[in-house]
C-alpha cells in the first residue's frame, strides 16, 4: 500500500515528523531555517509558493531535493524563472504553471531552462483551449522540449502503450496518495487552484466521483476518454462541458498512434521485412 | 550563485606581446606574483567550500600567458594542486595563448598542466593580428611555424578565427579550405568580433554586416556538414549546436548560457574580478571588485551591484525584448553581454548579432534533422560530436 504524502504549510512541519511531506512556504529563507538535516529524510519535495523570494539560500542547501515553483501570475511571472534556473544542477526543479490567459510564454521559457512543467488545469475555460492546443502542439513537435509537460506527457504514454491512466494520479491530486493540509490543518484534496475543497472519505474519493458521474449519465459515461480522465474534469463543477478537454485528447491520441505506426515502420525496416 | 563546479578566466598578465589592431584589452605591464596567485586560489578556494562547490576550471588567457616563464606556470601548478588536495577539491587547467611565445621549453608544461593543449586563435584572412610596427603577414608566417612545431610535439592545438570583411568577401569555402586543407587544423571555432576598449578603425570595421556574417555562416556550416563532419572536423559552435539539436549533451559557448554570471568569473593582474576578460579588460565601471581588497570572494560577489546587472539581463530581456518569442530562446537566452555592450552602449539589449545566429540555428536544426533522419534509418553510424 503507498504511503500517503502530506503537502503542508511549514508551520505545521513539527506535527508531521515521520510521515512524507511536501513542504511548502512562501519563502526560500523560511525554508532553508525551518528544515533542519535530521528532517529530510521524509522529505519529499519542497513547494516555492513564490517566484520572487532569495533564490540563492537554496544553491548549497539540501542537494537533490526536488522543488516545486508554484507561479501564480505566469503571464507576468515568467521572466523569473531565470533565476531559478541555476538550481539546476543541485535539484530537479519543476515549475507548475497555472492554465490562464498568457500561460503560454511560462510554458515555452520553462523549457527552454530545461524545467520540468506541470499544467494546473483544473476546468479550463473554453477561452483558453485554443491557447491549451498550442502548447500541446509545442509539446509534441518542437525538439527542443526534452523534458516533460504534464498531464499531456503522462497521458500520452499510456495513450502510446495503450495502457489506463488516471489525470488523479498524473496531476498528483489523487488523495490515495496524496493531501494537501491547509494553514489550519485540515486535510483536503490538492488541487491547489480553486477554493473547492473535497470532505469525506478520501480512500475511496475518486472512484465514487467517477461512479456518481456515470451513474448520473454524464459526458463521462460513452465518453472515449475516461480510462485517461477519470472524470477528473468534472469535478468540482460536475456541468463542466468537455468538448474542448475531449479535442486535446484527441490531439495527444492521434499523436500516439502516429508515433506508434512510425516505431512499427522502423521496426520492421530494421528487421528487414519492409 | 554557481553550481557544482564554476570558472574562472584567470589572467596572470595584463601584458602581451602582440599589438593586434583590434584587441579590446586596455593592456598594462602587471604580472601576478606568485604570492598573489596564493591569496586568489586560497580565496576560491574559500568560496568554493562556502558554496559547496566540488570542481574548478581555470581558463588562463592573458595579456598574453606566454609573457610569464613555463617556470612561473610550474609552480602555480604546484601551488593549485596542493592547495585544492588539501581541500579535496578539483581544479582543472586550459591554456589559451597566441602562440607567438612558444618555443619548445613550453612542452612539458603543457602537457602536465594543461593536458597537452592549446587554445588559440588566428583569422583568415589575416588583416589585425599583428607585433608591433610588424605586418599581419609577418604574424601569422610567426603563428604557423609556432603552431606546427607545438602540433609536431604532439600538442593539440584548438583555434579561434573571427571572420572579417575580408572574410566575407572570400567566402566560406575559402576559409574552411585554408584552416582544414591548408593548415590541418581539425578543431576550430568560429567568434564574433568584440569592440571592446577605445574605439579605432580596426574595431568599427569589426562589426560586420548582419546579411553577409549570416550567409558565411549558413554557407560554412553546410561545407562541414558535407566535409568536416563526417571527417571528425570539430567546428566550434556548429558541432555543439548539431549535438544540441539532435538531443544530445551539447557544450555550447559562453554567449548562448542561460546565464554566464551563473556560470564563470575573471580575475586580472591587479585582482580585479568581473564576468569575463573582455568586462575586466574594457570596462572598470563593470568591475565586480578586487579580490585583494576583500576577505571574503563571496561576499564580493554577492555584494556586487554590477553582477547583479548581469544576473538581471535575462530575465529583462524576457520583457524589454523579444526573446521569449523567439524559436531558439532554448539555444540563446538573448547573446553575448559584452557584445551587446560595446556595440549598442546598453545592456538590456538583445545580442545584436541575433540575425546571424537565427541564420545559424535555422540551418543547424535542418541538418541535424537531416543526420537523426539518417541515423534513424541506419545508413549512417552512430556517432558523437565531440
Amino acid at each position: 500500500m503507498t504511503e500517503v504524502v502530506y503537502n503542508i504549510p511549514i508551520s505545521l512541519f513539527s506535527g508531521y515528523r515521520g510521515k512524507n511531506v511536501i513542504v511548502r512556504s512562501y519563502d526560500p529563507v523560511e525554508m532553508v531555517m525551518g528544515l533542519s538535516d535530521y528532517d529530510l529524510d521524509h522529505l519529499v519535495a519542497v513547494q516555492l509558493l513564490s517566484m520572487t523570494g532569495n533564490v540563492d539560500v537554496l544553491t548549497n542547501w539540501g542537494n537533490g531535493i526536488p522543488i516545486d515553483l508554484l507561479m501564480l501570475h505566469p503571464q507576468t511571472e515568467f521572466p523569473f524563472l531565470y533565476r531559478y534556473a541555476k538550481l539546476l544542477d543541485r535539484h530537479p526543479l519543476r515549475v507548475c504553471i497555472p492554465v490562464v490567459s498568457g500561460f503560454s510564454k511560462a510554458v515555452k521559457v520553462a523549457t527552454s531552462l530545461k524545467l520540468f512543467v506541470k499544467l494546473e488545469i483544473g476546468q479550463p475555460d473554453p477561452s483558453l483551449i485554443d491557447e491549451i492546443h498550442r502548447v500541446l502542439n509545442f509539446y509534441i513537435h518542437n525538439p527542443m522540449v526534452a523534458l516533460p509537460i504534464e498531464y499531456f506527457h503522462s497521458t500520452f504514454l499510456a495513450m502510446y502503450h495503450s495502457e489506463q491512466s488516471s489525470l488523479w494520479d498524473v496531476q498528483e491530486e489523487n488523495p490515495v496518495n496524496i493531501r494537501y493540509v491547509t494553514e489550519d490543518g485540515r486535510e483536503t484534496i490538492a488541487r491547489r487552484l480553486g477554493t473547492d475543497r473535497a470532505e469525506g472519505n478520501f480512500d475511496t474519493f475518486v472512484a465514487d466521483w467517477q461512479s456518481s458521474m456515470i451513474a448520473e449519465k454524464t459526458e463521462c459515461y460513452d465518453c472515449r476518454y475516461f480510462r485517461h480522465c477519470g472524470s477528473y474534469f468534472k469535478w468540482p463543477r460536475k456541468t463542466y462541458r468537455c468538448e474542448g478537454v475531449k479535442s486535446l485528447f484527441g490531439t495527444l491520441e492521434e499523436a500516439a498512434q502516429e508515433m506508434q505506426g512510425e516505431i512499427t515502420v522502423l521496426t520492421q525496416a530494421q528487421k528487414g521485412v519492409a | 550563485m554557481f553550481g557544482r563546479h564554476f570558472s574562472v578566466i584567470l589572467l596572470p598578465t595584463n601584458k602581451c606581446n602582440v599589438a593586434c589592431d583590434y584587441c579590446f584589452e586596455d593592456k598594462t605591464d602587471d604580472f601576478m606574483s606568485i604570492e598573489m596567485l596564493d591569496e586568489i586560489i586560497e580565496k576560491l578556494l574559500d568560496h568554493m567550500d562556502r558554496k559547496d562547490v566540488a570542481a574548478l576550471t581555470i581558463y588562463w588567457q592573458g595579456g598574453e600567458v606566454m609573457m610569464l616563464p613555463p617556470a612561473w606556470f610550474e609552480r602555480a601548478n604546484d601551488l593549485i594542486a596542493r592547495k585544492a588536495a588539501s581541500r579535496s577539491r578539483i581544479v582543472e587547467h586550459s591554456l589559451q595563448s597566441n602562440m607567438i611565445g612558444y618555443s619548445g621549453k613550453w612542452n612539458r608544461l603543457i602537457r602536465e598542466m594543461f593536458g597537452n593543449s592549446v587554445g588559440t586563435s588566428m583569422d583568415f584572412p589575416n588583416l589585425y593580428r599583428r607585433a608591433r610596427n610588424r605586418s599581419p603577414a609577418e604574424y601569422t608566417n610567426i603563428w604557423n611555424r609556432n603552431v606546427r612545431e607545438a602540433r609536431d610535439s604532439g600538442i593539440q592545438i584548438g583555434v579561434i578565427a573571427i571572420p572579417n570583411n575580408e572574410t566575407l568577401r572570400l567566402g566560406a569555402e575559402r576559409f574552411y579550405s585554408y584552416f582544414v586543407d591548408e593548415l590541418h587544423i581539425t578543431d576550430f571555432q568560429v567568434n564574433t568580433s568584440f569592440s571592446g576598449g577605445e574605439a579605432c578603425d580596426a574595431k568599427l570595421q569589426s562589426i560586420l554586416d548582419l546579411h553577409g556574417l549570416s550567409k558565411f555562416v549558413v554557407d560554412l556550416a553546410h561545407i562541414w556538414a558535407e566535409r568536416g563532419f563526417r571527417g571528425g572536423v570539430k567546428l566550434g559552435p556548429f558541432d555543439q549546436l548539431l549535438n544540441h539539436f539532435i538531443g544530445d549533451i551539447a557544450s555550447l559557448p559562453c554567449i548562448w548560457q542561460q546565464n554566464c554570471a551563473d556560470e564563470f568569473v575573471s580575475i586580472d593582474a591587479r585582482g580585479y574580478v568581473a564576468q569575463c576578460d573582455c568586462w575586466v579588460t574594457s570596462y572598470p565601471d563593470y568591475w565586480f571588485g578586487n579580490i585583494f581588497a576583500e576577505s571574503s570572494f563571496t561576499d564580493l560577489l554577492e555584494k556586487s551591484p554590477a553582477r547583479r546587472k548581469f544576473q538581471m539581463r535575462p530575465e529583462k530581456l524576457m520583457t524589454e525584448e523579444s526573446c521569449s518569442d523567439c524559436d531558439y530562446l532554448s539555444v540563446c537566452h538573448g547573446g553575448c553581454p559584452v557584445r551587446t555592450y560595446s556595440i549598442t552602449g546598453d545592456f538590456f539589449r538583445k545580442d545584436p548579432y541575433c540575425q546571424v545566429y537565427k541564420a545559424l540555428f535555422s540551418t543547424m536544426e535542418q541538418i541535424a534533422a537531416r543526420v537523426a533522419a539518417e541515423r534513424a534509418s541506419h545508413t549512417l553510424p552512430v556517432m558523437r560530436v565531440a
